[in-house]
């Protein structure tokens, strides 16, 4: 075959294959668009988890009012830029989005109000801290779709081990049981490190567990209500330095360590307890050498009492959409459906009867510890402030991890603050 | 560098170094070596008896030079292969593991039990086929708009090589100077303003300011190793210069389309960013699929391996389908005068 044949062929075959793509372009794979402008279905922006926990809900409200819901799912790292970049053009591809509570501040001037949502009916039913959380400046501007908060888990076949039992009651004079005050945790993290096992992770990779040990000994965090920074406070000094002393009891490397190692870690039957989000508990796989041995109680307190840092997301609708009747029609049929989200593999929900629906049933023990520690006392959402991010991100994360390592807690404290009053300068 | 040392010595013959001095030595006639090596050309004279020796000494170290090198060689390309390979291989092992068995602590590199439940769940995943769709689209189109484009901008800049024509190379690979995010939220804006947001089109245009740079370069190189004199001929064949280009360059450079058609559909191919920026439910490429068995709630690496694994099969055998023209391209490339 000829050169010159051969290129007519290519190009043939060129032509025919752009004129193929560009024909399905005309609407792509995915289906057809329908952002804001059909009459009978919405689009709706999640994280990827945050999928499953919405496609119940979804169904149900296909069937109750007729509405198709369509869901964009973006991974975490990406879905704020995403958010970013629409609400800047002023532009949206969705109708619903589910933001995660610490961007409410960064995004309430592109989301609508959605108070008359918010009856005093629902407000008894949702949790205080995500109440307040969900109100800023004055109106309702995210409908929490799930929660969740840090409990503890532990091994239940080491705890009730008659030989761990007598060795520990000779050693520290009580009986082993699930700790119920942060005395009896550090006995038990020490008890349990042996053998080339730990008795717990300390993760210092990530801050909200540092930030619920100054809940527990009575400060707010960060930043008071005046956003004056207080984070070389004494509160914020005992809880670090508490925190910083389970190191001796952890796997080593804890600058490193993050939610998935420590899970990993557990899960594998490295720690005899962890301080874990609650969801953790009904997704240890059912191969893991843990499984059907873990027990979980509440999050222990400190002076101020109980007190954990809530995880909910929120459903809103931005400003821009032109579908924004539907839109609240699906927030409001999350709501009434809001136990669906707990049969999904997530296993979550908002609303405190759709917890207490369950939390007697098989499989869902993690729920008592949740609801005990989501009305806990000291129990408080992050700081309203849109730089807050930033603040965990280029602060509170190397702080931790420099904490960890061995460095001066007050001298690392002392510095964080003046790093953060310029980040809100 | 040892020759032209011992030259400069002057060529003693007695010194341990005088093996390269014998091959400089004229060959008196009649007289007959023994011990010559077959391998060594033709027969060389050397004085006193020991000769001979000193040339099979001199064969046997050039041998043992080449066999030194050759292992060299073979621990760098091992090397390598481990070092680009191991990945990928640590990827497909953690593709057939159970799900506990991929958060080993510490990791294990082969499956303990293999199974093939990760592709279920991956390929099962509502939305991969249409990402896969999606993703094959956007490639085509981008590759074709960058080859459309980066062919003429080539070869007029090779052809006519003028001030501007030099400029405008240089300023090809601006984009490529500034981080994707700054270029893909404004593109979105700018997609979504003329109401191209959410589709493959969108996409292929974003991927071609990636691609489109290293396009305009690497045609560059191969349109400058192409003759002049080839052109020339054809123009006095009675080509136009559009005719010559079609004719008898393209022809010509047809591996260096190859090698750069290859390169603009990776680009694409593998693009994360703008794809996690511009689409959405109609457009919607694999890369972020794979992303999204990333949650906050954990991360299911069974079956975002086991997707990866299948993802990268067309780029494996498109690879080496056009294996041969990418060496060609490459080559020619290479040999520019």
């Amino acid at each position: 075959m000829s050169t010159r044949k051969t290129i007519s062929r290519l190009a043939t075959i060129g032509g025919l294959c752009t004129a193929v793509a560009l024909t399905a372009t005309a609407c792509g794979a995915g289906g057809p668009a329908t952002s804001g402008s059909a009459a009978s279905s919405i689009n709706v922006l999640v994280e990827a988890g945050g999928h499953a926990e919405l496609t119940g809900v979804a169904e149900q409200c296909k069937k109750d009012t007729g509405l198709d819901v369509n869901f964009v799912e973006l991974p975490y790292d990406g879905l704020f830029n995403r958010l970013s970049s629409e609400f800047s053009s002023g532009t949206v591809s969705f109708d619903v989005a589910a933001l995660d509570s610490v961007w409410l501040p960064s995004f309430k001037d592109a989301v609508q109000p959605i108070d008359e949502l918010f009856t005093d009916d629902v407000k008894k039913d949702i949790f205080p801290a995500l109440v307040k959380e969900a109100e800023v400046d004055g109106h309702f501007i995210g409908m929490p779709a799930w929660t969740n908060a840090e409990i503890i888990l532990y091994r239940k076949d080491l705890f009730e081990d008659a030989k761990n039992k007598a060795d520990f009651k000779a050693k520290y004079g009580y009986d082993l049981a699930a700790p119920t005050t942060w005395k009896q945790y550090q006995d038990i993290s020490e008890f349990f490190t042996k053998d080339g096992m730990y008795g717990t992770d300390v993760k210092g990779a990530v801050e909200t567990e540092w930030l619920a040990h100054v809940l527990q000994a009575g400060s707010a965090m960060v930043l008071d209500e005046n956003n004056n920074v207080i984070v070389d406070n004494a509160a914020h000094k005992e809880a670090l330095d508490f925190y910083v002393s389970m190191t001796k009891s952890a796997p080593p490397g804890a600058a490193q360590v993050d939610w998935a190692a420590a899970q990993n870690l557990f899960n594998q039957g490295k720690t005899a307890m962890t301080r874990f989000w609650a969801h953790a508990y009904r997704q240890i796989p059912k191969d893991a050498p843990v499984a059907g041995k873990v027990g979980t109680a509440a999050m222990i307190g400190g002076s101020a009492g109980v007190a954990g840092v809530p995880g909910p997301w929120y459903l809103s609708v931005p400003k821009a959409t032109k579908n924004t009747d539907n839109a609240k029609k699906f927030i409001k049929c999350a709501y009434d459906n809001n136990s669906l989200g707990i049969e999904s593999s997530l296993g979550l929900a908002s609303r405190i009867s759709a917890f207490e629906k369950y939390q007697d049933k098989a499989g869902y023990e993690s729920f008592k510890p949740l609801i005990e520690t989501l009305n806990g006392d000291a129990t408080a959402t992050r700081p309203a402030t849109e730089k807050w991010q930033q603040i965990v991100d280029t602060v509170l994360i190397p702080l931790l991890q420099k904490a960890v390592a061995g460095g001066d807690t007050a001298a690392l404290l002392a510095d964080a603050k003046k790093q953060i009053q310029d980040l809100l300068k | 560098m040892s020759i032209a040392k011992t030259r400069q010595a002057g060529g003693g013959t007695t010194s341990g170094n005088a093996a390269p001095d014998v091959a400089y030595r004229p060959r008196p006639a009649g007289v007959v070596h023994s011990s010559s090596s077959p391998n060594n050309g033709p027969e060389v004279s050397t004085t006193g008896g020991n000769g001979p020796r000193r040339r099979r000494h001199h064969a046997e170290g050039l041998e043992a030079g080449k066999r030194s090198t050759r292992t060299l060689l073979w621990i760098l390309l091992a090397a390598a292969m481990v070092l680009y390979g191991f990945p990928f291989l640590y990827l497909l092992f953690t593709s057939f593991k159970t799900p506990i068995d991929t958060i080993a602590v510490p990791p294990t590199i082969l499956p303990r039990e293999w199974t093939l439940e990760n592709y279920t769940n991956a390929l099962g995943r509502s939305g991969v086929l249409a990402s896969f769709i999606n993703s094959t689209q956007t490639a085509i189109i981008s590759t074709l708009l960058s080859l459309v484009l980066a062919v003429p901008a080539a070869y007029g800049i090779t052809r006519y090589k003028t001030p501007s024509g030099r400029v405008f190379i240089m300023a090809a690979l601006v984009t490529r100077m500034v981080p994707p995010v700054a270029i893909g939220i404004p593109l979105a804006s700018m997609m979504s303003s003329v109401g191209l947001s959410d589709t493959p089109i969108a996409l292929s245009i974003a991927h071609t300011t990636i691609s489109l740079p290293l396009s305009i370069w690497l045609m560059s190189s191969f349109f400058e190793a192409v003759p002049k004199d080839l052109e020339e001929a054809a123009t006095v064949d009675g080509c136009s210069r559009l005719g010559a280009l079609w004719r008898v360059v393209i022809p010509v450079v047809s591996g260096g389309i190859a090698v750069t058609a290859i390169f603009a559909f990776l680009a694409s191919w593998n693009e994360f960013l703008f794809a996690l920026l511009m689409t959405a439910i109609r457009s919607q490429t694999t890369p972020v699929v794979i992303a999204n068995f990333q949650t906050q709630f954990g991360l299911d690496w069974g079956s975002m391996t086991a997707l990866a694994a299948v993802y990268s099969i067309p780029v494996i055998l498109l690879t080496l389908l056009l294996q041969r023209k990418i060496v060609a391209g490459m080559t020619l490339g290479a040999v520019k005068g």
